[in-house]
Order: structure tokens, then C-alpha cells, then sequence
């Protein structure tokens, strides 16, 4: 049923993996254990239906995955720090810390660079910096923009819930639960009536699900067979309510299930279990095949909003959290869920596959922390903006005349 | 009678009301109906009355607003409080439907519903949709819909009686900047008319006009022209659908000078409207309209402060009224 639009799809492209040789390591353990079949002659099977496409990945990418991971993390503490101990630090987050590996693993299947009428996009949420970072935005016009700069990213107009970087596909952030996953399916629709391979993705917690964009959404993704894929970050809260309020499935991917949408769930603490699933949805909606919905379980590591709670130098919010009237997230939890940390996931991963050494892994680490503090040094030395500027951008020419004067 | 902020004020309103009307219900979304203050009891309407009457929902306003309808439309009184996230999630039931069912239907369906729409606290820094204030144009424009925006917490609570008590839907605005506010609330249940603006400074050079969120600055204002030997009269619209045209045209018609304040945006604001009734009963007034430029407002603090009408702002345009 629906309407047969696949004739119109250019054939597949390879995307950026390469055809290398597999992970070394990996195949010979599992090769060992049985447990690999390669039916297609370039794919490895793994927990039984998902091509464990990851083996395909050159060492380099392994590497960009792993530092990426740790740009957005190290851009959450260095802001909290910023949030917590410096006076004049305007800036805030709603942060991502914690689910770094879903949009690290979903961006990685995507093309973030070259000419516009090719690059996948991205539709973010108001938990944006993670997915901006993992697009490729620059960071540190990012955080000139979080603290109002005149040089920022949007100019200082936009701030965290609003950035905006259509140059790598990074369609932007959106302050406002529901609309973002039915405007992304318009420039899927877009896509194949134009007979571009490009892809739609769009980024959206849990709370989304009981709006009715949710639901609009897979309806239409589905009649239409629309190159868009649906990440549901489950990170269990809404603000502040588990989302067993405002769901009846444990799993939300059933939900997409029942709209004939093929769905995964996933590990979303592990990268590479998340390029696994979202590269079968690139492939599938560059093919022709349609919609597919991915419900990443993944939890954030401070609180809905800002870093009360929280301690400089310290990852993760513990406090006390005096907008969390209802329902409070225990600090058991917390720490359980920081026991499988998608920075030490991904890291014991490639030192597993022999990509990498522990110590240099570490090496990286401090490398890419001290990159950041040079971001935000640079970001927060930025000039402010004009107050007139306000009046600007309204319309693509011209500006509006004051009116707060009388 | 104690001081009291404008949310314990509305949820003593709405616990006053529940309690007499065992049928009473309440939709809230992520703002829970919890209240405290200090020396009076905290009041919990979900523990009190019970999840089969009081409930959160998902992020779904349109629900809300819908599901508020219904419920009145088959004679249990509803109330719900929308977040300003989603507060035009839920404008089309209440444009479409609700105001125009009354009269679509010959007068047959009564709706006692209560939508408290919140709008932001206007803070600097949040960008777009979380720092604008515009739904009061919006909702004034619907015929059948009483508009009521309450600035005070005396309001607030009286505001609240009347329109739990109304038969007609009632879409009564919350700027959340309001919040912090404090006043004299009595305990016990009182009504405010749903069709009265309120003088709250008596004067004879000139009428200032603000609703909402613009009246704290529209008070620091006329304090400091009083003091400089002007003679202001302030009034506070509260309530933009049936607007009280006639209050507004005695002042001017004595001031001859209308200066209108809103945080909504020029075009449209509620201000333009009050201007409009006034020029066509009063002849040979002067009038100024002072509202937030015709522009989303941005997130830098620098731009948004500097667009969004102050106290300044509107003392000097009085004076260059006056």
C-alpha cells in the first residue's frame, strides 16, 4: 500500500564506509566462537540480524568516532565548569553527556561535508550540542554562540536551543517538543522528489512520543516510503517524568512497529552497536526503502536543564534539582547508568580491536580536553552583540523599526 | 487575608472550587498543581483530589485543550494548565471549536472549561520561543472565548472563581514573569468580573493602558512621572475579550492622552485595539502605542533587553505625549 516511489531512487551509493578488510581482532574471536556468518560475502552477522557493519570501519574512523565522543563530552564538563564557577559565564545547556554514543554512532553513518544537495541532515532537539558536534559543526563558534557572541554560530540570536548550521547539514535545534520530526519527513519528502539519496534524521527524546507530531510523522514516513530515520533518544525522562507517564510501551519502538515502520532498539551506550543499527537505516532509506525508527536507550548524566546539582569538576548532577517538583531521578540511578559510560565503552573498544593502545587512548583524551578549553577560551573573548541587531534578520532584507521608544 | 504569590492565589481559587464540586477537573502537563507559601497549608491537587480527577498527561496540549472541552461539554467543570512551550499547541480547538460552538450550535452547548495558558517569563537569554509574549493577541482575537489576563494575585484568585463559574470558555492568560509577584489574598472565595479593567492610579494628564506582564513596568513608570508632578492615570486592561470600552474612553475622554504598553508585539497588540475603541467615541485625544518591535525576540541579552519595552521606555513616552 502507500505509494510506490522507488523507481524514482538513484541506485545506492556505497556511503563513506570503506570496503576494507574487517576488524582483525573481532572476526578471529568470533570466528571462534561461531558466531559470524558471512552471507552476503561483505557482511558479518552478529546477535543474529543486524549487519555488524562497524567491521567495515578504516582505523581512522574508529578513531574520529572515539574523539568526537569525547568533544561533546568534554564540551558538557568544560561548560558545566563554565555554568558552576565562573560569574560572568551566560551560557547554559540543556546537556547531552551521557548519550554521546548515539548521536556519535548515527552522524557517523551520515554525509556531513561536501555540496548541499548531497549532504544527510539533521534535525536536533533543545539537546542539541551533542548532535551539532557529532555533524561536524564547529565547536567553538558553538560556544561563542551559548554565551551570546556577535561572532557565534547564529550571531548571538539563537543560543543552545536554536543553533543552526545548514552548511553541514545540521538543520538546527528546536526549543519546542513535537514539530521538529514532521518538518524533518517534509525535506525527506523533498529528498525523494527530487530523486536525491539524501537522508532526513531526526533527533528526539521520549517526551516526544505522546505529541501528536509523533504520530503524524510515522503515519506519513510510512504511507509516502520517506527517506527519514527516527531517533528516539530514550533517556527514560521528560524533564523531569519518567516516560512510563506519558507511554504505554516499555519499548516505544513498538509504537513504530504498529505504523509498519521497520524498528530497532539499541544499546545507545554503545557506539558501535549504534553505527550497527543506523547504518542498515542509511542504507535502507538511500535504497529507496523507506522510514526507519531507531529507539536508542540512553540516559543523560545531569539534570532536564542546566547544571544544578552538579559540582564543578565533577561529571553528572547528584543534587538537588529545585525545578524537579515531581518525580526525581535517584542518585542510584544515576550512577548505575554512569557504570556503562559511552566514553569507556567506546574506548575499551578499541583497545579490544587493537586500533588503539590504552595509553594513547588516554592521550587523546587530555588532547581533546585541552582543545576544548582553547574553544572556550577563544568562544568567550568574542565580542557581544549590538542591540539593534535585534531589529535585523526579521526578513531576508532590511529591518523592522523600533517600536519599544513610542 | 495574608500575602500571597499569584500561583498559590490561583490554586486556592481551583481548590476552593473542586472541593464544592465533587465533578471538578484539572489537566496539568509537566508543571504539577502544587503550591506553597508561607504560614498557609501546601495544596497538592493531585494528592487531594486523586489521579481520577487531577492527572498529567504527555507533552500533548492539544489533548488538553481538547479533552478540557469535552469534559464541559458534558457537564463536569475542567480546567488545564498549559505550558508555554505548547501554548498555541492548543489554539485551534479553542478558535475553532470552542468559539464558535455557542453560537454554531444556536445556543445549545455550554462549556464551563478553563484554559490557563501560560506565556514566558520574558527572560533574556532563551531566544524565540521561550522568551516571547504574543499569545494574548492570538487568543483576544476569538469571538466567544473570554480573554482574561489577571496582573495581580487579588486578581489572579477572583479572576480564577469567576471563570470556573463561567458558562462560557474562558482562556485565561498566565505571563509567567508574574510569578514572583506577592499580594493581599483573602482566604475565602470572592469573584472578579470576567468584563471589568481595573484604575489602579487615578490621574488627569494622561491614561496609560497595559495588560499582563507590562503592567510592573507601566507602575515604575507612572511612580516616577508622579513624581516629577505628572498626573497619570494607569489602567489594567485584564481583560482583553469583551474588552471595557468604557472605562477606557471616560479616562481619555478626561486626559486626552492614551498611551497604550504591551510586551506583545506592535502590530495587532492589545493596545491597537484599545486605541481604536478610544478614537472612535473620544474626539481630539493624542495616542502612542509602546510594544515589543515586530521581530521574534533574539536570544543575546543585549538585543532582547534593549527591544523589550521598560519602565524607561515608556516614562518617556509619556512625556513626549504629555
Amino acid at each position: 500500500m502507500g505509494y510506490n516511489l522507488k523507481s524514482s531512487v538513484p541506485p545506492a551509493e556505497t556511503g563513506d564506509a570503506p570496503s576494507s578488510e574487517s576488524r582483525r581482532g573481532f572476526l578471529k574471536m568470533a570466528a571462534l566462537t561461531g558466531a559470524v556468518v558471512s552471507v552476503s560475502g561483505r557482511r558479518a552477522l552478529a546477535s543474529g540480524n543486524i549487519g555488524f557493519y562497524a567491521k567495515d570501519l578504516s582505523d581512522e574512523k574508529l578513531i574520529e568516532m572515539y574523539k568526537t565522543i569525547l568533544r561533546i563530552r568534554w564540551h558538557e564538563r568544560t561548560q558545566a565548569d563554565q555554568m558552576l564557577t565562573n560569574p560572568d559565564y551566560r551560557g547554559y545547556n540543556h546537556f547531552y553527556a551521557g548519550q554521546e554514543a548515539v548521536a556519535v554512532g548515527v552522524c557517523a553513518t551520515l554525509r556531513n561535508s561536501g555540496p548541499l544537495k548531497q549532504l544527510d541532515v539533521v534535525y536536533s532537539s533543545h539537546r542539541p550540542t551533542g548532535h551539532a558536534i557529532a555533524k561536524g559543526v564547529n565547536i567553538r563558534e558553538m560556544i561563542a554562540e551559548c554565551d551570546f557572541r556577535s561572532t557565534g554560530l547564529n550571531g548571538g540570536y539563537a543560543a543552545e536551543m536554536h543553533l543552526s548550521d545548514p552548511s553541514v547539514g545540521f538543520i538546527g535545534a528546536d526549543g519546542i517538543i513535537g514539530p521538529a520530526p514532521v518538518i524533518a519527513s517534509g525535506s525527506a519528502f523533498a529528498f525523494r522528489a527530487r530523486s536525491s539519496d539524501q537522508v532526513a534524521v531526526v533527533f528526539a527524546g521520549d517526551g516526544n512520543y505522546s505529541a501528536p507530531h509523533f504520530h503524524s510523522t510515522l503515519n506519513n514516513a510510512k504511507l509516502l516510503d520517506l527517506p527519514l530515520i527516527y531517533v528516539m533518544e530514550n533517556n527514560l525522562y521528560h524533564q523531569y517524568a519518567h516516560y512510563s507517564y506519558s507511554c504505554p510501551h516499555t519499548d516505544i519502538a513498538d509504537a513504530a512497529r504498529a505504523y509498519g515502520i521497520p524498528a530497532r532498539v539499541v544499546d545507545g551506550q554503545d557506539v558501535v552497536q549504534v553505527y550497527n543499527v543506523a547504518k542498515e537505516a542509511v542504507d535502507r532509506a538511500r535504497n529507496g526503502g523507506g522510514p526507519t525508527f531507531i529507539e536508542a536507550k540512553t540516559y543523560r548524566y545531569y539534570n532536564h536543564w542546566g547544571a544544578p546539582g552538579a559540582k564543578a569538576g565533577e561529571l553528572g548532577a547528584f543534587g538537588y534539582d529545585p525545578l524537579a517538583i515531581t518525580s526525581f531521578r535517584p542518585e542510584r540511578e544515576v550512577r548505575a547508568w554512569m557504570q556503562r559510560d559511552p566514553v569507556d565503552i567506546s574506548r575499551k573498544i578499541l583497545v579490544d580491536w587493537g586500533v588503539l593502545e590504552e595509553a594513547r587512548a588516554h592521550e587523546i583524551e587530555a588532547e581533546i580536553k585541552a582543545e576544548i578549553e582553547a574553544d572556550f577560551e577563544w568562544g568567550l573573548s568574542q565580542p557581544l552583540c549590538k542591540p539593534e541587531d535585534g531589529l535585523t534578520n526579521v526578513f531576508a532584507e532590511g529591518s523592522v523599526p523600533a517600536r519599544q521608544f513610542g | 487575608m495574608a500575602q500571597k504569590s499569584w500561583m498559590y492565589s490561583v490554586l486556592e481559587a481551583v481548590q476552593h472550587e473542586m472541593q464544592e464540586d465533587p465533578n471538578m477537573l484539572w489537566i496539568f502537563e509537566l508543571t504539577p498543581p502544587v503550591a506553597s507559601n508561607p504560614g498557609r497549608p501546601v495544596i497538592n491537587l493531585e494528592t487531594e483530589f486523586g489521579r481520577k480527577r487531577v492527572v498529567n498527561t504527555g507533552i500533548d496540549e492539544n489533548w488538553m485543550a481538547s479533552m478540557a472541552l469535552g469534559a464541559s461539554l458534558v457537564g463536569s467543570r475542567a480546567a488545564t494548565y498549559i505550558p508555554y512551550q505548547g501554548n498555541t499547541m492548543c489554539f485551534q480547538v479553542i478558535q475553532n471549536i470552542a468559539g464558535k460552538l455557542r453560537h454554531m450550535t444556536g445556543g445549545k452547548a455550554s462549556m464551563p472549561v478553563v484554559w490557563v495558558i501560560e506565556m514566558t517569563g520574558q527572560t533574556p537569554g532563551f531566544a524565540g520561543q521561550h522568551s516571547d509574549y504574543e499569545a494574548d493577541t492570538y487568543y483576544a482575537h476569538i469571538p466567544g472565548v473570554r480573554t482574561v489576563i489577571p496582573s495581580t494575585p487579588y486578581d489572579a484568585k477572583g479572576m480564577m472563581i469567576s471563570a470556573l463559574r463561567s458558562p462560557d470558555p474562558v482562556v485565561y492568560l498566565y505571563p509567567a514573569g508574574l510569578r514572583t509577584l506577592t499580594g493581599e489574598v483573602p482566604d475565602e472565595a470572592y469573584e472578579v468580573p470576567l468584563d471589568k479593567a481595573a484604575v489602579r492610579q487615578e490621574g488627569s494628564d494622561i491614561t496609560i493602558v497595559s495588560s499582563g506582564g507590562g503592567m510592573p513596568g507601566v507602575l515604575e513608570a507612572a511612580k516616577t512621572l508622579t513624581g516629577e508632578g505628572m498626573s497619570v492615570e494607569v489602567i489594567d486592561l485584564r481583560v482583553l475579550k469583551e474588552m471595557d470600552t468604557e472605562t477606557l474612553v471616560n479616562s481619555v475622554a478626561k486626559t486626552k492622552r492614551l498611551l497604550t504598553v504591551d510586551q506583545s508585539y506592535y502590530t495587532l497588540c492589545p493596545g491597537a485595539e484599545v486605541i481604536a475603541r478610544v478614537a472612535e467615541n473620544v474626539d481630539g485625544a493624542r495616542y502612542k502605542r509602546v510594544a515589543f518591535p515586530d521581530a521574534p525576540p533574539p536570544a543575546s541579552p543585549e538585543m532582547f533587553v534593549w527591544m523589550r519595552p521598560d519602565a524607561d521606555n515608556i516614562a518617556g513616552a509619556a512625556r513626549a505625549l504629555v
